[in-house]
């Protein structure tokens, strides 16, 4: 079994044609036994499991809420912003973690409503990898303020001063964007959840038993509860793909709707969206590959296939992005506006540009060299090194867009540079470990693989045999 | 809330009106104290929330501009010009703007100290009488000719006073020196005025209303002789007469702010000036065509321009210009004046303006009649002052009385004089401040600052007419400090005798009214028939001055006279300091932020940038391009600077507006004291200044030749520009 | 963001009379309480100065000259920080015709700063100090602000607020020239002029009709309202 699941299938004669029983859909296993591989995932905590989670949780304890706290005693001159470069990290953070949310969602909805069939064992690690990023992003504009303390300021509610907040402002279409996607995205996580919840509820004791329970919501799995989860499940993937849109080219907006040259561009939005489905599918590459080598039974779900189709994807995606980017470069160098040259200036030969290089070798000269082979496709670890990279490039795009376009504005007198504080830096770890730890404590407690959507895809595929060869058959769900 | 203070109460009902005032004005007094009350019940006339101004005098620097401080409920606030004030016409500089932070500086003495062992910073509090004990025996049981007392440049009542203390006691009038007076070469044009005009004092430029300026280094918007008047004078040069535009030429080898402005700067080689008059005089004399002798006579116009480095070319066009404009004006500056040949330059420059005989004239030199507070006395020479630091040495001054300036610092570490201190057995300093001289002496009795003080200031570095400036305190004392006036007279009062009856003064308000009789009926911007009225006028004006502009033509014959007998070769400026080592010759002015460096410990003009470098918090020292690269430095740079007489660190500031063979480093900072503001910042490049002096027996301040070592360490200095996107990649390497 | 541009309070510099000499920088500071913030934080670009004072060269040694021109908050009359505030703190004044900057309602997202094209704004970074006793000098007309909010030039709006009440309680007009910004009333060489748009014969009025009138960056359609008056150059005569 493992020996067949291996990246290179080397036994096999010809390299082209694969077994189709690589394919977890064409290699079904008795129910009980998948539903007792995924719970036994869940419940093997070992002395590993409880480091990591330590360690991450000591650093968001420490190096994500201690530097913020330290920050909002001291003063906002704790991070290294300054004049004019008054937007650092923090919004570079953001602005990444807002792409990161975005894999859940495309992978999840988008493979959905286009009935992609090898999404199935994954899109709940994408749908967590959604609400994680969002609850990492969602920090940084209060983290950002310079008085967070008054972030409620922003929330229009009723008071006696009838003082609402501006709706003018694009940081109100961000707040209300972000809510509305971090709501979205969590019910739609937790829809597909509720049969898995009702498995692991008649198959766990103690507190397990009576958290499943809860969450479960009474889940008997009769046909008409399928019909109506079905259905919800097809309303929120239709709904949440224009969310997901619109939230990214919000944040995009952020940037584009300022006269700041460097910002000011039409084409701010769809880059920007094409940027975070690049970033963030790379991302579900990351976290598949660490689900796949961490976690007990995973080889079997989630497989070569998956990194393969996933790797194509990336490759679209980054040809795309290749697309915005040069269009973007190109208008702004024959603009010949002479502040928008100083800001390209800045990129091409400042004293960082090696972050505009090197974003540019991450993002594109990488995935376009790679990611046409096969074998590297198929390559959990190759694809986990891949994605890190672009999201490293993409981390840089989005640094650069921030703080190299403030550098160079319109008044030569007032340029500035920018050096990040380890403040700066330290909240940026601590983000990465609150992402990180929350999803190790989740992945011990919800099925990280929604596995009555794969036994249901399973249902629909079947290998005939006709002649001597076996030919995989797909029946229409619904 | 409990503090003892003074006068206050007085003071708000001065402010509210002449009636009011005059039946109250005999109850000023320093001994006539009154308690402060909490501001719960507030004192008349104080009303919440209500602003109270009152006219006085700026102490910054020794201009002598009026001031209008706005105060709330007994706190100075805000720093305004008085509009009505012919030196300041309603405007301020940085530097009086900021006075506020001198009055309420966290460093500031509280109350009269003893320090047992000098530079210890030990200080023990004593009480005033003690205090006054300390100068009365000073006076009393010390021979007068072993009592020395040295002032700071303000022509103030307290001048007067000492004056007629020493005048009494037999002793030598006071010693009076500041950097400012040393730095604008001021003895070396009054001895220039002596020579042509028979007049004692400065004359007076009326930039304002000429069409051609030629300026010899004169930084006269920046801190030469009255900087709000002269900056005055260039906005109406630029713009004051409809339909012309004054136009300015500045001759500098480092461009000032002043030389920024102008329409043609021409850095010429430091020591030149006089060449350059002088070519300049000859031409002019030729195009106006009368006859030539004495200086202007036999001119090598060839070689002056190859001297200087301004083209024959040039200094035929300029001269052209000089000649056929209807008013034009030649300044002698600093710069100029700063050399051995310093009185040479000045009677050149000078000469300029008698040849086109602007003398007394619309945009041309005038001077300033005599006060009736009598003439204001002009600071003491080098010689002067190297003659008291022999005496100190000889161990024939006994007892040194400082106040209003800091010799320690700015004084040449050369001169000696703080070894010379050494040397003198009792040392008492009135400084407000515990600053470099402060720390030197044995006694602090500190004055008050300018806006807590009584006084009056005899204006002598500019102004249209005869100006006398009041000054009043505009809030209670904040601290324990004693006015000197009053120290001085209560110990003169102590001692009784003879000196008690020539010096007969209650206090130092006292002594102020009685100088001021001699207004009583004088017309002037008001007339006041009586004493007390004259009082109330001269609080609420702030000053007694003519109505009218009223300024005095020297005499043309005379200075031609002068001008004639003059030999025309002029000696070259002498050097400290071999060229093969010490290649650079070094130019050290007066920051136009922190002037003489008294401005050092206030926070706002630290953080005000240097309007040519933008620079806040720190100095530097500024080196073309060209000499960087050949030195191998660039920007924030720590560099050696070493003169025959001396060395310091600075941090460099590549300045593109500078001649290669100079650099120039700032007065200002490098203070070891003062407060924590001023501390430790920066370098005073007056400790590498040697002893040159010219003619007049003045300190030739741009004599001295040093030469520049990296250190490899470095500083950033705090700018304002971002100078990458002021200077790009213009020199390069520079901008590491 | 009215949509027509309206006239009131305004602002003329002639920079042929400026000279660049900083008087003003101190005058502003110290009328709006601005606080200090010492080298370390002046070097990395952290000062408050509400007006400073551009110094840049033309030319090459030994002909060059450097040229000055005082900026500070422009009050635009379409002004691109207002839009982007989430919580209105910046707003346009309909009375007064200028940006105002509500700094207790300021919650830091420091959009308005990164929006302002002429970088007019400056943010507390920390709570700057005035150790006793000089915080007696703070003017009482004029808030403290305290770390993580934003500020900018008012105009010295509590100066405009009291010359207009002044006039109203003596029942008459606000008079020209009454009513003067702490830059305005400092400046030696009388460069900065202030007074009322919408009065053709005000002293600024007349002096915007100049032929010589320019704005900061005109090209972005802010309709900012202080206007500059071109220097001479030194090369003509």
């Amino acid at each position: 079994m493992t020996a067949k699941l291996s990246a290179f299938p080397k036994e096999h004669p010809h390299e082209h044609e694969e077994d189709p029983r690589e394919h977890l859909m064409l290699d079904p296993r008795p129910r009980e036994e998948m539903n007792s591989m995924v719970l036994e995932s869940m419940q093997d905590t070992p002395v590993s499991y409880w480091v990591t989670v330590g360690v991450l949780g000591l650093l968001v304890g420490v190096a994500l809420f201690g530097a913020w706290g330290y920050m909002i005693s001291k003063g906002m001159g704790v991070a290294g912003i300054r004049r004019p470069v008054y937007w650092g990290v923090f919004i570079a953070n953001f602005v990444f973690w807002i792409g990161i949310s975005h894999a859940g969602t495309f992978v999840s909805a988008i493979l959905r409503v286009f009935k992609a069939e090898f999404r199935r064992p994954f899109t709940r690690a994408a749908e967590l990898m959604t609400t994680f990023g969002l609850a990492a992003a969602g920090l940084y504009p209060l983290i950002h303020l310079g008085r967070t303390w008054r972030f409620y300021w922003m929330i229009p509610y009723p008071n006696q001063r009838w003082l609402w907040p501006n709706f003018h402002s694009p940081l109100m279409w961000d707040m209300l964007a972000i809510t509305t996607y971090l709501l979205s995205s969590t019910i739609y996580l937790y829809l597909p959840l509720i049969p898995d919840m009702a498995m692991a509820r008649d198959r766990s004791t103690g507190w397990r038993k009576k958290l499943y329970r809860v969450l479960a919501l009474g889940w008997r799995g009769t046909e008409a509860e399928f019909h109506h989860l079905h259905t919800a499940i097809n309303i929120f993937a239709f709904a949440i793909i224009p969310v997901m849109f619109s939230v990214h080219t919000i944040v995009a907006w952020d940037f584009a709707v300022a006269m700041t040259p460097g910002w000011h561009s039409t084409i701010f939005g769809p880059y920007f969206v094409v940027g975070a489905i690049l970033s963030g599918v790379s991302a579900v590459t990351m976290v598949l590959a660490l689900i796949r080598g961490t976690m007990k039974n995973m080889k079997y779900f989630i497989r070569p296939e998956h990194f393969d189709a996933l790797g194509k994807l990336v490759l679209i995606f980054s040809m795309a992005w290749g697309y915005f980017f040069f269009n973007d470069f190109n208008l702004e160098w024959y603009g010949g506006e002479a502040v928008g040259h100083a800001v390209m200036d800045y990129h091409l030969h400042g004293p960082l540009s090696w972050i505009w290089y090197g974003m540019l070798v991450a993002n594109i000269i990488i995935p376009w060299a790679t990611l046409w082979n096969k074998k590297i496709r198929r390559n959990p670890w190759a694809m986990f090194t891949i994605g890190f990279i672009i999201n490293l490039g993409m981390y840089a795009e989005r640094f650069m867009i921030v703080t190299f376009v403030l550098s160079r504005g319109r008044m030569p007198f007032d340029w500035g540079w920018y050096k990040p504080s380890l403040v700066e830096l330290s909240i940026s770890l601590g983000s990465i470990a609150l992402f990180l730890f929350l999803y190790a404590v989740m992945s011990r407690l919800i099925p990280l693989i929604p596995v009555w959507e794969v036994q249901e895809g399973q249902l629909a595929h079947t290998l005939r045999r006709i002649g001597k060869a076996e030919i995989p058959t797909v029946s229409e769900l619904e | 809330m409990s503090q003892q203070i003074s006068r206050r109460e007085f003071l708000k009902l001065l402010g509210a009106g002449a009636v009011t005032t005059a039946a109250l004005s005999g109850c000023a007094s320093a001994t006539r104290l009154v308690k402060r009350e909490p501001y719960t019940s507030m004192p008349e006339y104080t009303l919440p929330g209500t602003s109270t101004y009152y006219a006085t005098t700026c102490r910054e620097c020794p201009a002598g501009c009026g001031l209008v401080v706005r105060t709330v409920e007994g706190r100075a606030i805000k720093v305004e010009g008085n509009p009505a004030h012919p030196v300041s016409q309603g405007h301020t500089c940085a530097r009086g703007q900021a006075s506020v932070q001198t009055l309420y500086n966290p460093d500031r003495l509280q109350n009269a100290v003893r320090q047992a062992q000098r530079g210890s910073g030990k200080f023990d509090p004593m009480p005033w009488d003690e205090a006054i004990q300390v100068v009365q025996d000073a006076l009393a049981n010390n021979d007068p000719d072993s009592i020395a007392f040295l002032l700071g440049l303000e022509s103030d009542h307290l001048a007067d006073l000492v004056n007629e203390i020493t005048a009494a006691m037999g002793a030598r009038a006071p010693y009076r020196f500041g950097a400012l007076g040393m730095l604008d070469a001021r003895n070396t044009l009054v001895m220039a005025n002596v020579l042509l005009f028979g007049h004692p004092g400065l004359p007076v430029f009326d930039i304002a209303h000429a069409e051609v300026t030629f300026s010899f280094g004169a930084n006269f918007t920046e801190t030469w002789l009255s900087p709000v008047f002269y900056t005055g004078a260039y906005g109406n040069m630029r713009k004051g007469t409809p339909g012309q535009r004054g136009y300015l030429v500045q001759f500098e080898p480092r461009m000032s702010q002043t030389g920024a402005n102008a329409d043609e700067w021409y850095p010429i080689k430091p020591g030149t000036e006089a060449l350059v008059a002088q070519a300049l005089g000859a031409l002019v004399a030729e195009e106006i065509g009368i006859p030539t002798e004495g200086l202007f006579a036999d001119v090598d116009v060839a070689a002056a321009a190859r001297e200087s480095g301004v083209s024959e070319e040039d200094l035929h066009r300029l001269a052209m210009m000089f000649a056929q404009s209807q008013r034009r004006v030649a300044i002698p500056g600093a710069g100029a004046l700063g050399h051995t040949n310093g009185l040479d330059a000045a009677k050149a420059i000078m000469g300029l303006n008698i040849l086109v005989e602007n003398l007394g004239k619309s945009g041309g030199v005038s001077l300033m009649p005599e006060s009736a507070l009598g003439n204001t006395q002009m600071p003491s020479t080098l010689n002067d002052l190297t003659s008291l630091v022999e005496k100190m040495n000889s161990g024939k001054i006994k007892v040194l009385f400082i106040h209003g300036c800091n010799p320690v610092f700015e004084l040449p570490a050369a001169s000696g004089f703080a070894d010379a201190l050494q040397n003198v057995p009792l040392v008492v300093a009135f400084s407000s401040f515990p600053d470099e001289t402060a720390l030197q002496a044995d006694f602090i009795l500190p004055d008050h600052t300018g806006l807590e003080a009584w006084g009056y200031q005899k204006v002598s570095t500019a102004s249209d007419r005869i100006t006398l400036s009041s000054l009043q305190p505009v809030v209670v004392p904040v601290q324990d400090t004693r006015a000197t006036a009053d120290v001085l007279l209560a110990a003169v009062q102590a001692i009784g005798g003879d000196l008690a009856k020539q010096v007969p003064y209650e206090n130092e308000v006292a002594f102020i009214k009685a100088k001021l009789e001699v207004l009583v009926g004088e017309d002037g911007y008001y007339a006041a028939s009586d004493a007390n009225t004259l009082w109330a006028r001269w609080l609420q004006v702030g000053g007694w001055w003519d109505s009218d502009a009223l300024l005095i033509a020297p005499d043309l014959t005379h200075a031609v006279e002068v001008l004639q007998k003059q030999p025309s070769a002029l000696p070259a400026a002498a050097f400290s300091g071999d060229e093969a080592e010490y290649p650079l010759h070094l130019l050290v002015y007066p920051s136009p932020n922190l002037g003489d460096g008294r401005g050092a410990n206030n926070p706002w003009l630290q953080e005000t940038p240097d309007p040519m470098t933008t620079v806040m918090w720190n100095s530097w020292i500024e080196i073309s391009p060209d000499l960087a690269l050949e030195l191998g430095v660039c920007d924030d740079d720590i560099v050696r600077v070493t003169s025959p007489a001396g060395s310091v660190e600075a941090v460099v500031y590549v300045y593109p507006a500078i001649r290669p063979d100079t650099v120039a480093i700032p007065v200002g900072q490098g203070h070891t004291a003062l407060g924590r503001y001023a501390r430790n910042r920066g370098c005073n490049p007056l400790q590498l200044l040697d002893i040159q002096k010219d003619a007049s027996g003045n300190l030739a301040f741009a004599a001295t030749r040093v030469k520049i070592e990296p250190t490899g360490r470095k500083h950033q200095l705090a700018r304002m520009e971002d100078r990458v996107g002021v200077y790009g990649d213009r020199y390069g390497e520079l901008y590491r | 963001m009215s949509e027509t541009a309206q006239e009131k309070w305004g602002m003329v510099i002639d920079l042929d009379r400026c000279n660049g000499c900083q008087a003003c920088v101190t005058a502003c500071s110290l009328e709006n309480n601005v606080g200090f913030v010492g080298e370390e934080s002046a070097a990395y670009g952290r000062g408050m100065h509400w007006i400073r004072i551009q110094r840049y060269w033309e030319g090459e040694y030994p002909n060059i000259t450097a040229r000055f021109r005082p900026v500070m908050c422009q009050q635009c009359g379409h002004a691109p920080c207002e839009p982007v505030c989430p919580v209105f703190a910046t707003y346009h004044s309909e009375a007064e015709q200028i940006n105002v900057q509500v700094y207790n309602r300021c919650i830091g997202t420091r959009y308005c700063a990164n929006n302002c094209p002429y970088v007019a704004r400056t943010f507390n970074w920390f709570d700057w100090e005035w150790p006793e006793p000089l915080n007696e000098q703070l003017n009482p007309d004029v808030t403290v602000r305290r770390r993580g909010i934003m500020e900018k030039c008012t105009f010295c709006i509590q100066r405009i607020r009291k010359g207009e009440e002044d006039a109203e309680a003596e029942g008459r007009e606000v008079a020209d020239g009454e009513i003067q910004p702490a830059c305005a009333q400092a400046c030696p060489a009388d460069a900065i002029v202030f007074g009322n748009l919408a009065d053709p014969e005000s002293r600024v009025s007349r002096l915007a009709r100049s032929a010589r009138a320019e704005k900061l960056l005109e090209e972005l359609g802010t309709e900012t309202k202080v206007i500059y008056l071109k220097g001479g150059s030194s090369r003509d005569r």
